[in-house]
């Protein structure tokens, strides 16, 4: 600490006018003078000049100062400059305080007593805290030789050659799977209309094949963290999908790709698929895949189909293979097609806008397409694999789940034996759901593609011994374990619920699976059971999908009236509604709100059923309100048969396999094993009644598990997390085909009472429109139809996002702009009338290699006659972008002279002002006045549609009249708005932004590629909006600053950082806790805790100065007695 | 007595924003009260509750602490503990008989030279409204007659 008495100098500035125009500067030196401590007072009219400083300098020596206080303009301004004058003299430059009395004073009031006062007032403040300044000494910090720069766009391109040029290694950084920006898809530039792409290619080629950067694409920045001159920078490599090394460029990805989505490059004029290559002349040179997520029809199927991928593939007219994705995963996509619940459909993104896809009709058509196909050949072979060959695998149970398993694991060549109870495989697929609902013709060949195969054996009507009684086998599980690797457990629930009332033994009485299975196994012809006799008058009790098929079985049995008796209401009801409506349709009446409490007969047969009235009470745990008796509201209702089916469960299992809470067969919930190391269960036997489609995706945990058991693997490795599910922006809502979902043709109700089937099911076009309603949620769809095509091997949808820690001395940030989307001006119709574009829009037009070759053609095929081009679209407009986007006047001249050198066609300009400032910009102008174009000057108001065209009206004010121009195409000059993700980049690289949201540079003028964060530049649009060559120029400027600081061996680090005393601190942690930047930390020090600051990660802001209780830490220069002598000298003033 | 009055208003900026601000409100000669006194500090998380009290006791009838916008801080998060500590400093004030209203935290940004003149101008005019601050005189008034009493 200096213990030197003060000796100040005082110097007030006038700075010619600014200050002293409005304060009595003479008399603010008077006032001054007098003060304790201060030995000489001056004012000089220039301060910063060469002789005032140098009068100050010569003060320092000869009056021997050592305090120095400057009252002028803002420290933000010239404080570095006084600082390095005091150094120069021989004082350290902290020995320093800078009034404001210029922005803060003579500025913004007006010229009175109170203003020089108020200049007195800070003045003093300003020699009172002076005095308590202490020199301080930088740090000083190596500098890492290298730079970040952020974007690969014109402006990130040329900052990269430009360091790298100059030897230092930069990583150019860009999210895109290419560079070049927006340069790359625009056509000719103005003035010289020169080729876009001609001149940036080059360049683009020199960033990638430059020994110094490297390029790292589809990449954005994750953290920032450090300071200049060593900033620690993790980049996230975003999976591509493609290998870059292998991808040759061929193509051949692109021709079997299903998905179309809008192609952004081309600004939506054309489609791409899912895998693609930006443009052709990308660097790198490489395709990527656009995944989003997983699609929520995919992450909906608990059975993990690849939804969007079949979809995509039906919509495309190749119903095979879609076939052959649908069965990778659904071995049943006949069946599925017909009685699904489909979970995928509900969760479609597309039912938010007006009907989800109808997916399940869909997987329906292909397995129909195939059964009516049968020469057609699988497009999409799966390699037999031999993993598990050798290993003997038992499945009790051919219901869809030991099916699954089955068929998985005999893909990798385990023998696989089936045993089956029943005279017929398929489990409740094939005994429970009647005709009516699924065919029996599709039932076996779907069943029979499985039971077929080479490893696997069927064995029917072959029970195993599961409890204690005695069996018919004499196989028990025990048994099994010892002549098997492993048994799996699809045992299903086949057992009835009983309801337990008097009568339920009554002849006529039947339990609803039960009744369908006889019905079922008659149908299959197997054997000689014969479908039960029914009455007349026939109810059915329950409200679950058994029940509707046991009502809808029986009607067709006994062409009898039925009554579907349930105790709650129709919104309670278990069962699917579409079946409800179906059996409603067909006369099937419903009585609800009912419960039947006893069964009454005659001679041992049913009579009648006494029902009693009930009424909604409490929810019970399943969260339906209970269901409570009305009392005494009883009444009778005359029958001859009852089927009851208020439910199944297991059937007696041995206790050697646990069984859980709920009575279902215990497993993991991962694995599906079992207490048994070597026994699995799955489906409804360990998850209770469920749908086909999740008992399919329980067979498949089990065979994995299974497969993974007989390796000797971890089961648990890699299981149990899901992909991320995709919620994505809809595209252009605009623009999306609003085609209503089409509905799957039924058979009329009053003439389907019959076994057939009730759904017709779509034909060939149905199908195809019906699949292109899908809004591509996922992008990809995984179909995997890339990989198969790709003969360099280069795709792989396994890859994951990589993070990569990079060191860097500098960040040149060029992230660039976007086009200003006009849909939210209704005047102009953008996104309503078809004839109405962007400028970008009509580049891609223009541009040879966009999707018209170059030629100008509308919407509806045609060249237009005659265009408007609208100038100012959204730019200088209070309601959008208050500031003029500079470049659109430009464009609009360059588009108007592409379209008429193209088409002829007449060209109206409608401008405000036009703004041609740059070099030959004039001329161009001049130029295409000549070309007769029209310059109309008055803002188009509004653009109308009129029979077969359009019509803009505007103000002419060279006329002073009102003018409609009718055209055939309109386009709008919009502006151009910082990106949609600038907000997020300026907070990771802690860069300020401006009121429109383009990143702030530190001075207008001075310091225009600066950001505030001393060694983090600013290029290109990303800071205002600019041309082509004033971009080039901000870039280079960029590149030059960074490289100022990269040529430096060490840099000076902020002194006024955070100092403990040890003697306070009591090492409550509090100071670690708020510091962002981790420099505190405790530390032993003479057996106590006490906190200490790291000096190079300090960054003097303040925080744990402030939040110290004991007051141990001073800020160094902002310590709390020189702001508190501050605070307390400025309130000596009185404002009277 | 209200019509002469004269808030006296102490205002701490921080260097990144609001400083930055002003000095821009400066730049753009947009004219505002010239009751504020102005301390420049590195961030708003900088300023202690012990200097707002100081500033009332030293005779402020209004403190403001302005600061970077949220999201933005120069130090990432020096704005979030201002925000917090003020939020608990303005309850501690009304309990202790000072109108919250004479301690303003909010936050302007660097290009923000309007809004800052506006702050101010707003902030100057509710004080005027609110009165002079007694809590000084009127504890002197105690301590004179307790003197008075305990002589």
């Amino acid at each position: 600490m200096n213990q030197d008495k003060p000796r100040i100098g005082v110097y007030v500035c006038m700075c010619g006018s600014n200050i002293a125009g409005t304060v009595d500067v003479p008399a603010v030196v008077e006032a001054v003078s007098h003060l304790k401590n201060v030995v000489v007072t001056r004012y000089n009219k220039y301060t910063c000049s060469g002789p005032g400083q140098l009068g100050i300098r010569e003060d320092i020596q000869a009056q021997n100062l050592n305090r120095v206080v400057v009252s002028a303009c803002s420290p933000r301004m010239h404080e570095r400059t006084w600082r390095a004058m005091l150094a120069e003299a021989g004082l350290n430059p902290y020995l320093l305080e800078v009034a404001n009395l210029r922005e803060h004073c003579s500025w913004i009031h007006p010229k009175e007593e109170l203003t020089t006062q108020k200049a007195i007032d800070l003045v003093t403040a300003a020699v009172e805290r002076v005095a308590l300044h202490n020199p301080l000494f930088p740090q000083r910090v190596p500098v890492t030789k290298a730079a970040l720069v952020v974007g690969g766009g014109i402006a990130g391109i040329q900052a990269s050659l430009d360091l790298a040029n100059a030897g230092v290694p930069v990583y150019l950084v860009e999210k895109e799977p290419s560079i070049g920006g927006h340069m790359a898809q625009l056509d000719k530039t103005f003035p010289t209309l020169d080729c876009s792409a001609c001149i940036l290619t080059p360049k683009m080629v020199d960033v990638g094949s430059h020994k110094n950067i490297t390029l790292l694409s589809s990449s954005e920045i994750d953290k920032v963290d450090g300071f200049i001159g060593n900033f620690n920078v993790t980049v996230r490599k975003k999976a591509r999908y493609v290998s870059l090394d292998k991808c040759t460029a061929c193509n051949d990805c692109v021709a079997v790709c299903p998905v179309k989505i809008p192609s952004e490059f081309e600004s939506g004029m054309a489609d791409r698929t899912a895998i693609y290559r930006p443009f052709a002349q990308a660097i790198p040179n490489a395709f990527a895949i656009e995944k989003r997520g997983s699609a929520p029809c995919k992450s909906a199927c608990p059975a993990g189909i690849h939804v969007q991928g079949y979809v995509a593939l039906i919509g495309e007219g190749r119903f095979r293979e879609a076939y052959d994705l649908i069965e990778e995963r659904m071995p049943f996509p006949g069946i599925c097609g017909r009685i699904c619940h489909h979970p995928c459909e509900t969760n479609c993104r597309r039912g938010e806008k007006d009907s989800p896809i109808a997916i399940e009709y869909l997987k329906r058509f292909a397995a129909d397409w195939v059964m009516a196909h049968p020469e057609s050949e699988p497009v999409r072979t799966r390699k037999q694999g031999v993993l598990l060959k050798g290993k003997k695998v038992a499945i009790i149970g051919s219901g869809p789940a030991g099916l699954t398993v089955a068929k998985n694991l005999s893909e990798e060549s385990a023998q696989c034996d089936i045993f089956e109870a029943l005279p017929v495989p398929g489990g409740m697929m094939n005994v429970g759901i009647p005709s009516h609902r699924l065919p029996k013709p599709i039932l076996n060949k779907e069943i029979n593609d499985i039971v077929s195969r080479e490893n696997i054996t069927l064995h029917l009507n072959s029970p195993i011994q599961l409890n204690s009684m005695p069996s018919r086998t004499g196989l028990t599980v025990q048994e099994l374990r010892k002549k098997y690797d492993a048994v799996f457990l699809g045992i299903g629930t086949h057992k009835v619920i009983k309801l337990n009332i008097p009568g339920e033994d009554l002849k006529g009485v039947h339990h609803g699976t039960e009744f369908l299975r006889k019905v079922n196994i008659n149908h299959l012809g197997v054997d000689e059971t014969k479908i039960p006799k029914l009455g007349k008058h026939i109810a059915v009790v329950g409200g679950g999908n058994v029940a509707i098929d046991s009502a809808m079985t029986a009607l067709r049995i006994s062409g009898a009236e039925v009554f579907v008796i349930y105790r709650r209401t129709r919104a309670e009801m278990p069962a699917f509604e579409w079946e409800v409506a179906e059996a409603e349709e067909e006369g099937i009446q419903f009585l609800f709100l009912t419960n039947p409490i006893e069964i009454k007969g005659e001679d041992g047969k049913v009579t009648a059923v006494e029902l009693q009235r009930m009424r909604l009470g409490e929810p019970d745990a399943s969260g339906r309100r209970r269901p409570v008796p009305i009392k005494g509201d009883t009444f009778t209702l005359p029958i001859d048969t009852m089927i009851i089916s208020v439910g199944q469960v297991l059937d007696d299992v041995n206790e050697e396999v646990v069984k859980n809470d709920l009575g279902w067969i215990k497993t993991d919930e991962i694995t599906r094993q079992t207490n048994l190391p070597d026994v699995f269960a799955g489906g409804d036997a360990a998850i209770g009644p469920s749908s086909i489609v999740e008992v399919v995706g329980e067979g498949h945990i089990a065979a994995e598990s299974i497969k993974r058991y007989l390796l000797g693997d971890d089961l648990y490795a890699g299981r149990g997390n899901s992909a991320q599910e995709s919620k994505p922006e809809f595209y252009d809502p605009a623009t999306w085909d609003r085609t209503p979902r089409h509905k799957n043709p039924a058979r009329d109700p009053q003439s389907r009472i019959d076994f057939n089937e009730i759904y017709l099911g779509f034909n060939e076009e149905q199908a195809i429109a019906e699949a292109n309603r899908c809004l591509d949620c996922g992008v990809c769809s995984e179909c995997m139809a890339c990989v198969d095509a790709c003969g360099a091997g280069a795709i792989s949808h396994q890859m994951v996002d990589e993070f990569e820690k990079i060191d860097v001395g500098a960040i040149v940030v060029a992230s660039g702009y976007d086009v200003w989307n006009p849909s939210s001006m209704i005047e102009y119709g953008y996104g309503v009338y078809p004839e109405v574009y962007t400028g970008m829009e009509i580049e891609r037009l223009s541009n040879a290699s966009g999707p018209t070759e170059g030629s100008i053609v509308m919407r509806n095929g045609e060249a237009p006659k005659r265009v408007a081009i609208l100038h100012c679209v959204g730019s200088r407009d209070e309601h959008h972008q208050p500031y003029c986007s500079r470049i659109c006047c430009m464009y609009s001249m360059k588009l108007a002279h592409l379209i008429r050198e193209k088409t002829k066609a007449e060209v109206f300009e409608f401008y405000m002002d036009i703004r041609s400032f740059g070099k030959g910009y004039e001329e161009f102008y001049e130029r295409v006045q000549h070309e007769g174009i029209v310059f109309v000057r008055g803002r188009g108001a509004q653009v109308l549609p009129e029979s077969e065209h359009l019509v803009v009206r505007a103000e002419d004010t060279d006329l002073g009249k009102p003018v409609k121009i009718p055209v055939d195409m309109v386009i709008l000059a919009t502006g151009v708005v910082p990106q949609k993700d600038a907000e997020k980049l300026a907070h990771t690289l802690h860069v300020t932004r401006d009121v429109n949201g383009f990143f702030l540079e530190a001075h207008p003028k001075l310091r225009p590629v600066d950001s505030n964060t001393d060694g983090i530049y600013l290029a290109g649009t990303c800071q205002a909006p600019r041309d082509i060559p004033d971009t080039v120029t901000h870039a280079s400027a960029a590149a030059s600053q960074a490289l100022g600081l990269l040529s430096q061996d060490y840099v000076e680090v902020v002194p006024t950082i955070a100092e403990v005393n040890e003697l306070d601190c009591v090492g409550c942690n509090l100071c670690v806790e708020v510091c962002p930047y981790g420099a505190p930390s405790l530390v032993m020090k003479r057996g106590r805790l006490v906190s200490e600051i790291n000096e190079a990660l300090c960054k003097g802001c303040g925080l744990c100065v402030a939040a110290c209780r004991g007051k141990a830490i001073t800020l160094r220069g902002f310590n709390d007695t020189q702001l508190l002598t501050q605070l307390e000298t400025l309130l000596q003033f009185s404002m009277n | 007595m209200a019509e002469s009055f004269e808030p006296k208003i102490v205002s701490f900026l921080c260097n990144w924003c609001s400083y930055a601000g002003a000095d821009l409100a400066g730049t753009s000669r947009i004219e505002y009260p010239q009751n504020i006194r102005i301390i420049r500090v590195p961030c708003s998380g900088r300023v202690d509750p012990l200097f707002v009290l100081k500033a009332f006791i030293d005779g402020a009838d209004g403190v403001m602490v302005l600061g970077c916008h949220p999201g933005d801080c120069h130090y990432q998060q020096g704005n979030y503990y201002a925000q917090r500590r003020y939020s608990v400093m303005q309850k501690l004030l009304d309990f202790i008989g000072v109108e919250s209203d004479r301690l303003l935290i909010d936050w302007v940004s660097a290009s923000e030279g309007k809004r800052f003149a506006e702050v101010v101008s707003n902030f100057t005019y509710r004080i005027k409204e609110i009165g002079h601050l007694t809590i000084k005189q009127d504890a002197r008034k105690i301590d004179t007659n307790l003197e008075k009493v305990t002589a």
